[in-house]
């Protein structure tokens, strides 16, 4: 028995048509094989569109039309599951083979209380009933370390914070004590430090009832934490497999190389992500030019160019006729600097007031109290709207989701151009020429400014975002989580870039992440939120290597911990 | 990989994509397009002009359809009271009707269009002042307040234009103004304020091409509305002159004979009616549906 694996997938092909006729198909997975043991956690790691996902549904009998399993086999304790009716699915699913999804406030029902949830799992998956249901519901979620269990069955979903419901979802996936759990990005939607407790409840289940585990995951630090075993895979197929720390720091494949390479490292600030790109910035004389122009004007003493003296914000709920009034205080008395040429992050996670202090300094929130000094003036005391405008056009902004930054009916170069047309900043042959040439700076095809956004993938629109930013010569650029939406090979490209831009023309850049490490790669001093205060703020070093702050810490030690690829 | 541009295509008024696969849908198509070319040419076409009282023949009233007119030529919908030929009437009526509808849609969703993405822009006490317009414009039945207009300000075409852009012009803003503001949070938007771009440019550059697709969708359906709703008002005596008649105000005119066995009169121009606003429902809806995936993958199951 020892010898047979518990889930066994061979050759699995699956496809979804791209036309009505279906003579164009993608193939989602692309002879796939994988193998799982009793007991083992095993990874499944790749970018977006990799067929990760699409492989938990299929061995689930959950593809949606139109997607098809055109062949391979998938055997689960010997028995074959392909073809098999909704209704023996239905036995399986629950009941052998546990699912638990990214998001967990919406995998639970939000009218139903806890108690209700996972009685109801129990009831469906055993003979239990009535009082018994109700102490082994409890057991359960014990066992997913809920703590006061007891009382969390009595509340609703919203009223219990992510991990947590994450941790209900893992309760009633173990309730009827399957073999095999299915979990695809279980940790993606939770903050760091609730991450880390959520995988190590993961592991424990796995080790105490003997449950084999397939994580879906794209962040390789998860799975360094976790997995004894790791597939990688690309475009649905099969990249390279073996046990997790020898596929992480020794690769054998160009692709996973490349992958472990971008993953960004907290342990040590690297010059640049070591990918194999050429560099693109060498032949652009006119984009180069043109930003070098203002770079002669600007004054090179090392002043703060931007000063942020005890900036706080607070939201205020109007009072209705049901609710009295409501404050919210998103920032409470932050100050900091930012001298020409360097990056300061901040870094938190979510609902730490980050973004609000960008959006505050460019003037998209009112500031409730405190100042922004701004090249040397108050921006709320400059009367003159000419200097004004001035000012507020050489402050720009690098946004978070490439889908929604750029205007969907605008070509790409008109989105970059644009604001100088409007404020006649330039002429509109000019105007093209330029568009042309800074998307020839952020490494895009010339002629593709004539395209539509939705002709680019995520990363390319960001491009196309921070080739508008740099087209106003900014002397100050906000990055707002810039790649928190991309997979981590074009975030790493990404990153690269705006280092090279940032060398090239001495860009100061304020940097917002979620992401310690990304943090620790790009920012020169860091600045540590809490809940709307800034805990710590110092030099990249000390905040990575002598955290003084035990937040810090707690965020540091929480981190997965990926070394990087092997030094050979 | 995978092809965007076929993706998100985010407003698909394509016509082939629309229809191809629909036959009940482009019945609807030609037969409008048809009703659209005869009220066109109506001057044209006629056999007679029902405006000009001089070729009109009190001897020629009532007969029914097929019968011989007093000068030689033949009446095939039959004639109403006055002599005049139902064919000509109708086809003149449509003229007017259709006129009638298409200035009032056109203009009401103008300034719908309009006051929806000047609310969602501006915000604070101007989105206020425009949605409770909105509110009470709604909380009338819209007949009730078309009556109300035209007692006050009296009947004649104009007087009708206007009573029925008052009703097209709220739901269009508030469709405008809901799809604009889920527009206002994406951060292009954010983009476009950081780089100091006046809010007319936002509202024409950035939130109108994004914003006005759920808007086109119900274009087709305010204009069989506008259609219905004048024909009623016409019907009740306050729409349009009784010089310058339309399709309601010929079923209103034949409503009296219906009882004494003359029924053409007002039976062909309520066929013409029913049909006309039956084939642009049949388009709206098929474009509705068109542009709302839930409803086609309903379809697909």
């Amino acid at each position: 028995m020892n010898n047979t694996p518990l889930l066994k997938i061979n050759n699995l092909t699956v496809t979804y048509p791209l036309n009505s006729e279906g003579s164009d198909v993608l193939k989602a997975l692309d002879n796939t094989s994988l193998k799982v043991n009793s007991g083992q956690i095993i990874g499944i790691v790749g970018e977006s569109g990799a067929g990760k996902s699409t492989i938990g549904k299929a061995i689930l009998g959950l593809l949606d039309p139109p997607a098809k399993l055109v062949s391979g086999e998938i055997i689960f304790l010997g028995n074959s599951l392909v073809g098999l009716s909704e209704a023996q699915f239905e036995s399986l699913r629950g009941n052998q083979i546990g699912y638990i999804y990214q998001n967990p406030m919406t995998a639970l029902n939000p009218v139903l209380t806890i108690g209700e949830q996972v009685i109801e799992a129990i009831e469906a998956n055993t003979d239990m009933r009535g009082k018994n249901a109700r102490e082994y519901a409890i057991q359960l979620l014990e066992r997913a370390d809920v703590s006061f269990a007891e009382d969390r069955l009595q509340k609703y979903p919203h009223q219990l914070s992510g991990g947590l419901c994450q941790r209900i979802v893992f309760a009633i996936a173990i309730a009827a004590k399957p073999k095999l759990i299915i979990a695809d990005e279980p940790t993606t939607a939770l903050d760091v430090t609730v991450q880390q407790s959520v995988l190590q409840t993961l592991i424990k289940l796995s080790q105490q009832e003997q449950i084999a585990i397939i994580l879906i995951t794209h962040d390789i630090g998860v799975i360094a934490e976790t997995c004894d075993y790791v597939y990688v895979l690309r475009y649905g197929k099969h990249v390279e497999q073996d046990a997790t720390n020898r596929v992480l720091q020794r690769p054998t494949q160009d692709y996973t190389r490349s992958l472990m390479a971008s993953v960004p490292l907290i342990e040590k600030r690297l010059h640049r992500f070591a990918l194999n790109e050429e560099d693109n910035l060498e032949d652009i004389s006119t984009g180069l030019h043109y930003l070098q122009e203002k770079q002669t004007t600007q004054d090179s003493t090392n002043k703060p160019i931007l000063e942020a003296r005890n900036l706080s914000k607070i939201f205020i709920t109007p009072s209705s006729l049901f609710k009295a009034k409501q404050l919210f205080t998103a920032v409470k008395d932050v100050s900091f600097t930012v001298r020409r040429g360097e990056t300061v992050g901040i870094v938190g996670e979510s609902g730490s007031g980050k973004s609000t202090i960008g959006r505050m300094i460019l003037g998209l929130e009112d500031i409730t109290e405190g100042s922004v000094i701004y090249r040397g003036k108050d921006l709320k005391l400059i009367t003159d709207s000419t200097e004004h405008r001035a000012h507020c056009l050489s402050m720009q902004c690098i946004f978070q989701d490439p889908y929604s930054s750029l205007n969907p009916r605008m070509t790409a170069g008109e989105n970059i151009t644009y604001g100088l047309q409007v404020h006649k900043m330039i002429g509109s042959s000019d105007a093209k020429s330029l568009a042309q040439e800074l998307m020839a700076l952020v490494g895009l095809q010339r002629e593709d400014a004539e395209k539509l956004p939705h002709a680019f993938s995520g990363g390319e629109r960001q491009r196309i975002g921070i080739a508008r930013a740099l087209s106003y010569r900014p002397d100050f650029i906000f990055c707002d989580e810039p790649t928190s939406a991309l997979d981590v090979s074009v975030q790493a490209n990404l990153l690269n870039l705006l280092k090279d831009l940032q060398e090239k023309f001495s860009l100061t850049l304020l940097f917002v992440s979620h992401d310690l490490a990304v943090i620790r790669q790009m920012c020169d001093r860091v600045i540590v939120m809490k809940e709307g205060e800034a805990l710590e703020y110092d030099s990249n070093e000390n905040i990575f290597e002598r955290p003084k702050h035990k937040y810090t810490r707690s965020l540091l030690e929480a981190m997965p911990k990926f070394k990087g690829l092997a030094q050979t | 990989m995978i092809d965007y541009k076929k993706k998100l295509a985010p407003l698909s008024l394509q016509t082939k994509s629309i229809f191809s696969g629909h036959p009940i849908a482009i019945a609807g198509l030609i037969g409008f397009v048809m009703f659209v070319l005869i009220a066109l040419l109506a001057p044209w076409i006629a056999p007679q002009n029902p405006y000009d009282l001089m070729v009109l023949d009190i001897m020629d009233g009532l007969l029914p359809p097929l019968s011989k007119l007093g000068n030689g030529t033949t009446s095939w919908l039959g004639t109403d009271a006055v002599g005049r030929d139902i064919l000509s009437a109708v086809m003149y009526g449509l003229r007017l009707s259709l006129f009638v509808a298409f200035i009032a849609t056109t203009v009401g969703s103008l300034i719908g269009v309009f006051l929806g993405l000047l609310a969602a822009v501006k915000g604070g006490w101007v989105e206020s002042v425009i949605m409770r317009a909105v509110d009470l414009k709604v909380s009338f039945p819209g007949i009730l307040l078309a009556l109300m207009m035209l007692a006050i300000f009296g009947t004649g075409v104009d007087k009708i234009i206007y009573a029925l852009i008052i009703g097209v012009w709220a739901s269009k803003a508030r469709l405008t103004r809901s799809s604009a503001l889920s527009e206002m949070q994406k951060e292009y938007i954010d983009a476009a304020r950081i780089s100091a771009i006046p809010n007319w440019r936002i509202m024409l550059k950035f939130l109108l091409p994004n914003s006005i697709a759920p808007v086109l969708v119900m274009i087709p359906m305010s204009l069989s509305g506008c259609i219905g709703a004048e024909a009623t008002l016409s019907f009740l005596g306050v729409g349009v002159p009784i010089t310058e008649p339309s399709l309601g105000l010929l079923i209103a005119n034949g409503n009296d004979y219906l009882l004494s066995g003359k029924w053409w009169i007002s039976i062909f121009p309520g066929v013409v009616l029913v049909s006309l606003v039956l084939c642009i429902n049949v388009v709206a809806d098929r474009i509705r549906e068109h542009n709302n995936p839930f409803l086609k993958s309903m379809n697909m199951q």
